[in-house]
C-alpha cells in the first residue's frame, strides 16, 4: 500500500542554524483526515512546506504518493493542493476572477472551466460574492475562496496550515463540513495543521503531534486520549475517614492507577471509567463508606497535548489539568 | 511550451484584471513622463541647446520618456513580488505545477501590460504637444512590442533584487538606485556623443540605450540602421534576465 505521505528521518536546518525538524517519520494513509498539532515553532509549517516541494529537507526524504518531493517535484506539484498559514488571495480582484487565473494556470480545459469555478464557487457558499473583491471579504469566506483554489484541480491530497485560524466557531464547522464532503466524495486525502484541538479531535482520522522538531506521538484521538490512562473518578464521601485498609485494597485493584484522598473526596485514576468503577464501589461498599456524589472526567486532546508537547511539564499543575493526569499516570504512559 | 504559454498569460491577464479595478496607479506614475515632457520637452526644443539632427527637442525625448515610464513600472515590479511574498500567494504559486521559468516570464511580463498602458497615457498628450509620430501602423506597433519585451527584461531584473533583498525598505531603496543611473546614462535624453567618454561607455553597456534608439526610429526619426542590433541586444539581455531569475526566485520564499 503507497500511503500519502510518507517521510523518513526528515530534517531541516536553516540558515542561522535553527533546527527545525530534527528526524521526522510520518506516514499518511491515502483518504485519511490527518491533523498535524504542535506549539508555535514546533515545525510544522516547515514540514508542510518540504512536503509541497517548496523547498528541500537537509536530509531524509519523503514521499507523496510513492513520488519523491525532491526528485520528482513536478509530479507532486500535479497531485497536491495547498493553503499556506498566510493569507494567498489576490485581494484586488474578485473572487470568480482568483478562481479563474488558478483554472488557467493549472490548465483546467477552457470548456468546462466556467462551470467546475462556479460549482466550487457554490459548495462553498460563495457564489453571491463571487463578483465582489477579495478585499471585502471576511476572515471565513476568505479561508473557503483559498481552499475553493487548492480543490480546483481535485488533488489527491490537500495541504492546510491552520485552515481555521481566525474563524467564527460556525465559519469552521462550514469548513470542516466541506472538507470532510471532499474526502468523502473524492477520497482527498486532508493532512491539516491546527492550534484547536476540538477540531482534531471531531475531524481528523488520525492525530500527530510535533514538537521542537521530532513526532512525540501519533495515533487516533481516541488512541491518545486513552493513553494517558488518566480517566478520574472522583468521590465525595459523606465521612472524612477512609482507613488505610479500605484504601490499599482499591490501590491493589487491577485498572487503577493511583488514589488520593483529599479531605471527603477520593480521587481514583484509571484507565477507563466505566470498567473500573464497580469494582471501587465494591470495595467502598464492603468498608461501609459511603458515597455523596460520583463524578467522572476523561482526559481531553487538550490533556494529550500538554502531556506531550510539554507545554505544562514541570512548571507545577496547571489549571487545566487540575493535578489530574501529572505526576501519578505520567510514569506509566504506554508504549 | 505549450503549458509555460498558458502560464504566462494567465498572469498577464492577472495583471488587466487588478488594473481594471484599481486605475489611480496607472494615472499617478503617468505624472511623471507628462511632465517631463510639457516642462523638460517644450523648454529644451525652444532653446535648441542639444543638437538632435534637425528633431525637435521633444520628439527627440518622447520615446526616452516613455522608456523611462517603462523602467520605472518594470523596476518597482518587484515591490509587488515582495508584498506577494509576505502574503502566501507566492508560495502558492511555486506550488502549482508551472516551470518557474514560465513564472518568472509570466511575472516579468505582467509588468510589460502596466508598461505599456503607461505608454498609451503618454502619447496623447505628446501628440497634444506637437509630437509628429511616424504615422506607419507597423512601426508603431513594432515599437509598442520593443517597450513590452524590455519591460520584461527589467522587471526580471527587478525579480532578481526582490529575490535578494526580500524586504519592502531595502528594496525601495535599491530600486530607485537603480532607475536613475539606467536613465541618464542612456541617450533618453541626450544623443550619446554628447556625453563624457566614460558615460558613453557605460551606456554602450545599458540595455536601455538600444531600446530608446529602436523604439525612436520606429516611433520619430525612422532610421532602423540600428534595428537589428537593438533587438538582438534586447532579446540577449531579456534572456539572460529570465535565466538568472529563475534560479533566484526560488530563493525568495526561503
Ligand atoms: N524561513 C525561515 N528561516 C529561518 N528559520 C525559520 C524559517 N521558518 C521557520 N523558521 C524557524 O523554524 C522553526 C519552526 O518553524 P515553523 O514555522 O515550521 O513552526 P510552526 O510549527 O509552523 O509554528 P506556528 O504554530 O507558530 O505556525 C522555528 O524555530 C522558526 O523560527
Ligand atoms: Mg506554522
Amino acid at each position: 500500500m503507497t500511503f500519502a505521505i510518507a517521510t523518513r528521518g526528515l530534517k531541516k536546518v536553516y540558515k542561522g542554524s535553527v533546527e527545525a525538524l530534527a528526524g521526522v517519520d510520518l506516514d499518511v494513509k491515502a483518504g485519511d483526515i490527518f491533523a498535524l498539532l504542535g506549539p508555535n515553532g514546533a515545525g510544522k509549517t516547515t514540514l508542510m512546506r518540504i512536503l509541497t516541494t517548496q523547498f528541500k529537507p537537509t536530509s531524509g526524504e519523503a514521499h507523496i504518493f510513492g513520488l519523491d518531493v525532491v526528485r520528482e517535484g513536478a509530479e507532486v506539484r500535479k497531485v497536491i493542493g495547498y493553503v499556506p498559514q498566510e493569507t494567498s488571495v489576490w485581494s484586488d480582484i474578485n473572487g470568480y476572477e482568483n478562481l479563474l487565473i488558478y483554472a488557467k494556470i493549472y490548465g483546467l480545459p477552457s470548456r468546462s472551466r466556467k462551470e467546475v469555478i462556479y460549482d466550487m464557487l457554490e459548495s462553498m457558499g460563495l457564489r453571491a460574492v463571487a463578483g465582489q473583491l477579495v478585499k471585502n471579504y471576511s476572515g471565513g469566506m476568505i479561508r473557503k475562496l483559498e481552499i475553493a483554489c487548492a480543490m480546483l484541480i481535485r488533488p489527491k491530497i490537500l495541504f492546510l496550515d491552520e485552515p481555521t485560524l481566525g474563524l467564527d466557531p460556525a465559519a469552521r464547522i462550514a469548513v470542516w463540513e466541506k472538507l470532510t464532503s471532499f474526502k468523502e466524495e473524492f477520497g482527498t486525502t486532508v493532512f491539516f495543521s491546527t492550534h484547536y484541538m476540538d477540531e482534531a479531535n471531531a475531524y481528523s482520522d488520525e492525530v500527530a503531534i510535533i514538537n521542537v522538531g521530532r513526532m512525540v506521538t501519533s495515533g487516533t484521538a481516541e488512541e491518545l486520549k486513552h493513553s494517558l490512562r488518566g480517566e478520574l473518578i472522583k468521590f465525595s464521601l459523606s465521612d472524612r475517614r477512609v482507613d488505610e485498609h479500605t484504601l490499599g485494597r482499591i490501590r491493589g485493584l487491577e485498572r487503577v492507577n493511583s488514589v488520593v484522598v483529599t479531605d471527603s473526596t477520593l480521587n481514583v485514576t484509571v484507565e477507563d471509567a466505566e470498567t473500573a468503577l464497580p469494582g471501587v464501589m465494591d470495595v467502598l461498599r464492603s468498608g461501609e463508606i459511603s458515597v455523596v456524589r460520583i463524578a467522572t472526567t476523561k482526559p481531553t486532546l487538550d490533556d494529550v497535548f500538554l502531556r506531550y508537547a510539554g507545554t505544562m511539564r514541570g512548571s507545577g499543575a496547571g489549571a487545566r489539568t487540575t493535578g489530574r493526569v501529572e505526576g501519578e499516570a505520567g510514569g506509566n504512559r504506554r508504549e | 511550451m505549450n503549458d509555460s504559454l498558458r502560464v504566462v498569460l494567465a498572469m498577464m491577464e492577472l495583471e488587466l484584471r487588478r488594473l481594471r479595478n484599481d486605475r489611480t496607479e496607472v494615472y499617478t506614475r503617468a505624472v511623471q513622463p507628462v511632465l517631463w515632457l510639457v516642462v523638460f520637452g517644450t523648454v529644451f526644443s525652444e532653446i535648441h541647446a542639444i543638437p538632435t539632427n534637425g528633431v525637435p527637442y521633444i520628439d527627440f525625448i518622447t520615446p526616452g520618456v516613455m522608456l523611462q515610464s517603462v523602467l520605472f513600472v518594470a523596476v518597482l515590479y518587484g515591490l509587488t513580488l515582495v508584498w506577494e511574498r509576505d502574503t502566501g500567494i507566492l508560495k502558492k504559486l511555486l506550488v502549482a505545477p508551472a516551470s518557474r521559468y514560465a513564472t518568472v516570464i509570466g511575472r516579468s511580463m505582467s509588468s510589460g501590460v502596466r508598461a505599456i498602458i503607461q505608454v498609451l497615457i503618454v502619447i496623447p498628450v505628446a501628440l497634444l504637444l506637437g509630437v509628429r509620430f511616424i504615422p506607419n501602423p507597423a512601426y508603431f506597433v513594432a515599437a509598442l512590442a520593443i517597450l513590452f519585451v524590455i519591460s520584461g527584461g527589467f522587471a526580471a531584473l527587478s525579480i532578481i533584487v526582490a529575490s535578494l533583498l526580500k524586504t519592502r525598505e531595502r528594496f525601495m531603496g535599491i530600486g530607485q538606485a537603480l532607475i536613475l543611473p539606467l536613465f541618464f546614462a542612456s541617450n533618453a535624453l541626450y544623443p550619446i556623443a554628447l556625453m563624457p567618454h566614460a558615460l558613453q561607455l557605460v551606456a554602450a553597456f545599458n540595455p536601455l540605450t538600444y531600446a530608446v534608439d529602436a523604439v525612436r526610429g520606429l516611433m520619430i526619426t525612422g532610421n532602423l540602421a540600428l534595428l537589428p542590433l537593438d533587438v538582438a541586444v534586447i532579446a540577449f539581455f531579456d534572456i539572460l534576465m529570465f535565466a538568472v531569475a529563475s534560479l533566484s526566485f526560488r530563493k525568495i520564499i526561503e
